[in-house]
């Protein structure tokens, strides 16, 4: 891991158009600081879901669960790439999966960045000062919207509107693929149950 | 030595059986009391009430009551009840003996009975005002039994023609206004002067459609659309009035988020509710079988100070809450043991007991309270008049009862706030979950820490920016000598 390829994400962050450009043409970016990102957002999105102080807080924080919470943004994470994967594939999208994963994970560097230190703030501020904890989130969460929008426009070749069109389509394809797995999941427990029947009859007549 | 073994053991095991059966004597309270914590989860808590006593016709020596609809207590604490099958009212005295029975009454010169009276209600000057159901009227009687006045056909252009007045309850403020909660009245309380005539109806419940009926609806026929049910607002199920004149009304809200509601005079609910909170029960429910679906609220009754409890048919509850719409206890259930209710009609409250009168059971159950309610009841009232400093020890007391009461530690932390002490108070007030007097508390601690610590933060700041001037002009410096160099 070369310390170019580390700093590529804070190169992005300002030079969006140019650097998801070298991501997908170059070879600029890395599967691993890709993956890394996810984790990280996973860690600073469930340590900020648990400990955000008492003034902002909305969640119980005896529900909160991390685990769940860093697999659910990885899969998550997963899903859309999947999904944007299968749409942008019949849409003359020039993005190749690994382009698509490293894209969201690029993009997710400033709520990688905010989120800490916007719950170490959100300790040191009472009622009428909360504006500025959410100001901070939503400048962040707006910044890696903007930040996905360019890259996949980018990575794929695409202009705005089409761009738009294939996050809708992305949106549907996703749910999709959670109702597919869904049913899979059902019909594997059926075949499975039935197997173990089979099994438990032999057990006791042979 | 085989048989002593055995004694033995008999003994244990007799004791043992003795002694668990005292420990559920002790427990001996035939529903469970539980309250919802600031995130909606159930906790249970100690009985802020428990039955002590039933009363009934027969016990009484009046022949047993009738489905009796409802249960009202006087001012001077006499209790009328509208012993609705047997169409009469009975009275009972401030030490629960009965005085008298009003079957009838003198109309014009003959004589007049009731038929099927629901509602009963009496004002401080004791007229009796009597929703006469079956004879379709509201009659007034004077504390001697003649008859006052007597509300019938009202009439006025917002009334279909075809309505029938047939009164259900009724209630009467300091000015003799009368309020009538009518049978299929979708459009308010019936609210009717001085005089008897009809002037309106107060408390009209919006009708709410949700998203997802309005495209249904939108994309339904015409002549589906005819057989769906009519979005129709919610019948009021009985009102009672504060002594300063505002009317609580109860109705059945099939969402379970707003089961009761205090009118100004104008109409407008204008009851306090805490942020996302429910003023209607139970908070959770079963969608099937027995017990299930949301609280069904029927009568209300005002125990002053701010402090109101609402009656569940659903599940036999009682439900108290304060001033700002905090939960304070639950107590009550269905049941056939003493202390439940089979059918609970009616709710109200004498000296410091509570009465729900059954109309299955055709009995009235007494709630004393135990030294948690009474807790509760005292600090809230004093709450409600603003006095928290003499509030606290008792809130001190409570949480050793119930050491989940969040008021409790909202308001030792707001005496403590009070005080100066205000990294104590955060305390207090984070376990109260108290966000707002937190962040006050949190606030006066950091302006504290600030002021405290003011010279070594300067200090600090000076030193840095000294540093960074030193660093340039070294930099400045040795630029130049390199320069110089070159």
């Amino acid at each position: 891991m070369n310390k170019e390829k580390l700093r590529f994400p804070f190169y992005i962050l300002f030079h969006p158009f140019d650097g998801f450009y070298e991501l997908r043409h170059r070879e600029k970016g890395s599967l691993i600081v890709a993956v890394l990102l996810v984790f990280l957002f996973g860690l600073s999105f469930t340590l900020n879901r648990k400990y955000a102080g008492f003034v902002v807080n909305e969640l119980n924080p005896l529900y909160v669960d991390s685990l769940t919470d860093v697999l659910g943004v990885g899969i998550a994470v997963l899903l859309f790439s999947v999904a944007n994967w299968s749409v942008t594939c019949l849409m003359n999208g020039e993005g190749r999966f690994k382009d698509i994963f490293m894209v969201i994970s690029y993009s997710m560097l400033p709520m990688v960045l905010t989120f800490i230190p916007a719950t170490i703030l959100s300790w040191f501020i009472a009622a009428d000062e909360e504006s500025i904890y959410y100001l901070i989130k939503a400048v962040a969460i707006v910044f890696f919207i903007a930040l996905l929008l360019i890259g996949i426009m980018t990575v794929h070749g695409y202009s705005f509107g089409k761009t738009l069109l294939t996050m809708l389509l992305t949106f549907i394809a996703a749910i999709l693929i959670i109702f597919i797995a869904l049913l899979l999941a059902y019909l594997v427990t059926q075949i499975i149950s039935f197997f173990r029947s089979i099994y438990t009859e032999l057990i006791i007549r042979v | 030595m085989k048989l002593r073994i055995f004694h033995l053991i008999a003994i244990v095991i007799l004791v043992l059986s003795i002694l668990s059966c005292e420990a559920s004597a002790a427990a001996g309270i035939p529903y469970i009391t539980y309250n919802y914590d600031y995130w909606g989860d159930v906790y249970y808590t100690p009985a802020a009430y428990v039955p002590s006593g039933n009363l009934s016709g027969d016990s009484l020596g009046v022949g047993a009551f009738k489905s009796p609809q409802d249960l009202y207590v006087a001012e001077d604490g006499r209790v009328y009840i509208a012993d609705t099958g047997n169409n009469r009212i009975v009275v009972l005295d401030a030490s629960l003996k009965v005085e008298r029975i009003i079957s009838e009454f003198t109309n014009q010169g003959s004589v007049d009975t009731f038929s099927a009276p629901t509602g009963v209600f009496v004002t401080n000057r004791n007229e009796i005002y009597i929703a006469d159901t079956g004879n379709f009227r509201v009659v007034a009687l004077t504390e001697e039994g003649l008859l006052h006045r007597i509300i019938e056909n009202p009439t006025s252009e917002v009334l279909d023609d075809d309505f029938v007045f047939a009164p259900l309850k009724v209630a009467v403020d300091y000015a003799d206004r009368v309020y009538v909660v009518s049978k299929n009245m979708f459009q308010g309380i019936m609210a009717f002067d001085e005089k008897g005539d009809f002037t309106g109806f107060t408390g009209t419940i919006k009708v709410t459609i949700t998203l997802y009926e309005k495209i249904w609806r939108r994309l339904s026929t015409k002549a589906q659309r005819q057989r769906q049910v009519k979005f129709i607002p919610t019948e009021f199920t009985n009102v009672d009035i504060a002594p300063d004149g505002f009317v609580y009304a109860t109705n059945y809200d099939p969402d379970g988020k707003q089961s009761v509601r205090r009118l100004n005079p104008r109409g407008q609910d204008i009851i306090k509710k805490k942020k996302d909170g429910s003023l209607s029960g139970d908070l959770y429910w079963r969608l099937g079988r027995e017990y299930s679906g949301p609280s069904r609220i029927i009568d209300v009754v005002y125990r002053g100070k701010g402090i109101y409890s609402i009656l569940d048919m659903t599940r036999g509850r009682i439900f108290t809450y304060d001033h700002e719409g905090n939960l304070l206890y639950i107590f009550g259930g269905k049941g056939s043991q003493t202390g439940t209710f089979k059918n609970p009609t009616a709710i109200d409250m004498k000296d410091r007991k509570i009465l729900v009168l059954d109309s299955h059971t055709n009995e009235i159950v007494t709630f004393e309270s135990t030294e948690y309610g009474r807790l509760i009841d005292e600090a809230v009232s004093l709450r409600f008049e603003g006095d928290e400093a003499s509030a606290v020890e008792l809130w001190k007391k409570i949480i050793q009862w119930d050491s989940n009461f969040e008021l409790a530690y909202s308001g030792i932390g707001k005496a403590y706030l009070a005080a100066g002490e205000n990294k104590t108070a955060m305390e207090y007030l984070k376990l109260g979950m108290d966000k707002e007097y937190y962040s006050i508390a949190y606030k006066r601690y950091r302006d504290e820490i600030l002021k405290e610590n003011l010279g070594t933060i300067l200090t600090l700041l000076v030193l840095v920016v000294l540093a960074l001037l030193v660093r340039s002009a070294v930099m400045r410096h040795r630029k130049k000598e390199a320069v110089d160099v070159e």
